[in-house]
């Protein structure tokens, strides 16, 4: 109560006179702040964001000196940037309140053709008075024409609407963008993330080592979540995806096109093509599964605001060699040394689970990989050789050394997140887009009209404002032609003055 | 012959028909130029008139050619850059069709339209692979189809309003000083034909909205982050950003004459280098790119 008392205790007047809250309110502001802000974002499509000062060194990126004391790899998160963004939400909200006041005012009254100059002329011929005249016409535009009758000062002008105002809808979109930006504050402040690898059988704890911004201020630490999740099972899918022998350089297509040489696709080895990756989960909370799902890329888990996503997976290779009973441990794309052998061993993507081929038919996938070798030459350049396909019982033979995979694990790679700021933004944003379709697609008139007697006829003199792509200003005087024309005698018509 | 080796015999013989076809489509595309550059150089209406007839045909032809290439890989023909490639050189034909149908003999702005459609044709044609590959999981999503086709019918328009926005700077000097209507514009009909400009700008800003915002939930459905600043996300925000102050810049009296039409022209740009030039700016400058997604 205090504070409500304390509210309308400011002078809420003066604050509006004030110059600078008056340059707040102004669309030129608007478009400033805007031109600011793509400085920024330019900046940040041009320097890789979130990428370690260390890599972007590495990968030959220059600017250094700037790029630190700017902080332009992680721009999205400088002072400059954030000041930016609250200055256009400031601004944002003084217009959106300054408008609302205005359209609140206008919602009944109009002021509207203080200075009224009509654009077309119709003679009626519909052998009354002059106000008779006018309650017909009323009664055309009201129950035939759907139109809605405003209140307006001037007696003589009447003034009626049709549509949704585009005022009120120019003012909901802008509206909605500012719980756009309040959601992207949401997430700024509240939300986290973190991945976990999960093998199947396996119940994982989930304690996230991220932590959000709000309770990194306040030194909090990650709190271990109260359920555990489970992998049940991992299920990999390919397509069998041919390869096109297809010529890269310019002329070699040219020849294509002129008929001299044909596109080829051909079925080779290395042919697969990743269609699925799904992780039937199960979530635990005491001894009591609570929820189940099997998750893929676009279809995520959801549980206490914490969402999980088919992020990735791992592959784990135990490789043998001869009849060793010690095996090497490495993982797939990873570069494995083994004494003895001149070079490092790379193996591939392992392909297991179920292909879907070509002709329609699905086959199981006798578990493969490619492996590689990689050798150095004293110049520090490298080779690599291809060693060829490795099944899961099959073997390869390197300096004189049998080489085989005693085992495989594959690992389900989730990311989860937390993020209070999708809600809001996804009702905002779907507000955002209704308004504004129905703002540009949709179709608004307003008509200001008079009546005045000439040549002892009564005319109607009109004026018609229109928005929306939709709205059609010929169509609307055909359709005011043919009401008044049911109503009138024979008279031409087609002709406005 | 097996049956995969007949499937596959079957597919490289539609892909090579496909390819003269989509050659075809890019020659016409070029014949189009050439007559509204031919309409340019000698102000007669015969070459432009022609020229809107010829890109009627090759319009068709090109619809025929993504049905079947909708047809080869089953599913909608925007996948990879040689099919957004094609979708774009169509998409912004026909929306210039569209506008165009109303025009009583002005031409002009096909010029631009042409030869982007024909570069759009020509760049997919001699630089990127024609295969039809399968969906890969993260494009699995329903969101696929709208996402593309609405984000490339804002570029569509976005052309469009750009080449009208054009040839009204271009050609309002001569009008307004008074000298004699050429190609279509005079004093009466200058400014209804550069309002179209505006119109379709307005028109396509909230297919862009919704192309961002479809990108945005779909990115979070299949990666729990609905914004990444991932440089083709920030391009199109730019790109977003540059019309909304065009589209405001309208309503301010002093910005609405050449300013507000740098705008239009400069969010042109802006959509262009979110489609293709992404990395454009980086490279220039010798920046490398760590991004997973971007070209």
């Amino acid at each position: 109560m205090i504070i409500l008392t304390k509210i309308k205790s400011i002078n809420w007047q003066g604050i509006r006179e004030n110059k600078l809250y008056k340059r707040f309110a102004s669309l030129k502001t608007s478009c400033i702040f805007l031109g600011i802000l793509i400085g920024f974002y330019i900046i940040g499509a041009i320097f890789p964001q979130d990428a370690v000062l260390d890599d972007y060194i590495k990968s030959g990126g220059g600017f250094t000196s700037f790029v630190i004391f700017f902080d332009l790899l992680n721009v999205f998160n400088t002072p400059g940037f954030l000041i930016a963004a609250s200055l256009l939400s400031i601004n944002l909200t003084i217009c959106a309140f300054e408008i609302f006041l205005i359209l609140r005012s206008q919602s009944k009254t109009v002021s509207e053709g203080l200075q009224f100059t009509p654009q077309f002329t119709f003679p009626l011929d519909i052998n009354t008075q002059l106000e008779d005249a006018g309650e017909i016409v009323k009664e055309i535009f009201k129950k035939e024409m759907g139109f809605t009758e405003k209140t307006f000062t001037c007696q003589e002008i009447n003034i009626m609407e049709k549509g949704w105002s585009y005022r009120w809808l120019t003012w909901g979109y802008h509206l909605a963008i500012l719980f756009c930006l309040f959601g992207f504050f949401m997430t700024y402040i509240f939300a986290f993330e973190d991945e976990i690898t999960l093998y199947p059988g396996e119940a994982a704890t989930i304690k996230p080592a991220a932590i959000n911004r709000w309770n990194k201020s306040w030194g909090n630490k990650p709190q271990e979540l109260d359920f555990k999740l489970i992998l049940d099972e991992f299920i990999t899918e390919y397509n069998q995806f041919p390869k096109l022998d297809y010529p890269a350089d310019k002329l070699s297509r040219l020849a294509i096109a002129m008929g001299w040489k044909d596109p080829k696709y051909l079925l080779k080895e290395e042919s697969y093509a990743p269609k699925d990756w799904k992780s039937r989960l199960k979530i635990i909370k005491g001894n009591q599964v609570v929820l189940e799902k099997t998750i893929e890329v676009n279809d995520p888990l959801s549980y206490q605001g914490i969402t999980f996503y088919q992020a990735a997976y791992k592959q784990i290779l135990k490789v043998q060699i001869d009849d060793n009973p010690i095996s090497f441990e490495t993982e797939t794309d990873h570069e494995l040394i083994i004494p003895g052998i001149d070079g490092m061993l790379k193996f591939g993507a392992i392909r297991t689970g179920t292909l879907f081929k070509k002709d329609g038919g699905t086959e199981k996938i006798k578990t493969f990989t490619e492996a590689a070798l990689i050798r150095k030459d004293k110049s520090g350049k490298t080779e690599t050789e291809k060693l060829g396909k490795l099944e899961h019982d099959g073997s390869l033979y390197i300096d004189d050394k049998r080489i085989s995979i005693r085992e495989f694990k594959e690992a389900s790679v989730l990311s989860y997140r937390y993020d209070p700021g999708v809600p809001i933004l996804w009702w905002s944003g779907v507000t955002l887009l209704i308004a504004m379709a129905l703002r540009v697609f949709g179709a608004w008139y307003r008509i200001i009209y008079r009546l005045e007697e000439k040549d002892g006829m009564p005319h109607l003199l009109l004026k018609i404002k229109t928005r929306g792509i939709m709205a059609d200003e010929e169509r609307l005087i055909k359709r005011l032609k043919h009401s008044l024309e049911k109503w009138a005698e024979p008279i031409d018509l087609d002709e406005p003055v | 012959m097996s049956n995969l080796e007949t499937i596959l015999s079957r597919d490289s013989y539609i892909l090579a028909v496909e390819i003269r076809l989509f050659w075809l489509v890019a020659l016409i595309y070029g014949v189009c130029l050439i007559l509204y550059l031919i309409h340019l150089a000698t102000k007669k209406t015969g070459p432009g008139r022609m020229g809107t007839n010829m890109l009627w045909l090759g319009v068709i032809t090109h619809a025929g050619l993504i049905l079947l290439r909708t047809f080869e890989g089953q599913r909608a023909p925007f996948q990879t850059l040689y099919e957004s490639l094609s979708w774009f050189a169509w998409s912004t034909s026909i929306a210039y069709l569209y506008v165009e149908r109303r025009w009583e003999d002005i031409y002009l702005p096909g010029i631009l339209v042409t030869a982007l459609s024909m570069g759009a044709c020509l760049y997919a044609l001699l630089t990127r692979s024609p295969a039809v590959e399968p969906l890969s999981p993260p494009l699995q999503s329903y969101w696929f189809e709208w996402h593309v086709a609405l984000a490339f019918l804002s570029y569509a328009v976005f052309v469009v309003s750009c080449s009208i926005e054009i040839v009204y700077l271009t050609i309002k000097p001569s009008v307004k000083k008074g000298l004699r209507p050429e190609y279509g514009l005079n004093t009466n009909n200058l400014e209804t034909f550069h309002r179209q400009s505006f119109r379709l700008a307005l028109f396509g800003f909230p297919l862009l909205t919704f192309g961002i915002f479809s990108g945005a939930a779909w990115a979070n459905e299949a990666w729990g982050r609905y914004w990444g600043w991932d440089p083709k996300e920030t391009w199109s925000l730019i790109t977003w950003t540059v019309f909304a102050i065009y589209l405001h810049s309208m309503s301010i009296p002093r910005w609405k004459g050449i300013p507000a039409s740098t705008f239009n022209i400069l969010g042109f740009i802006c959509m262009l280098m979110t489609f293709i030039g992404v990395n454009w700016l980086a490279r220039l400058l010798g920046i490398p790119s760590l991004h997973l997604y971007a070209m």
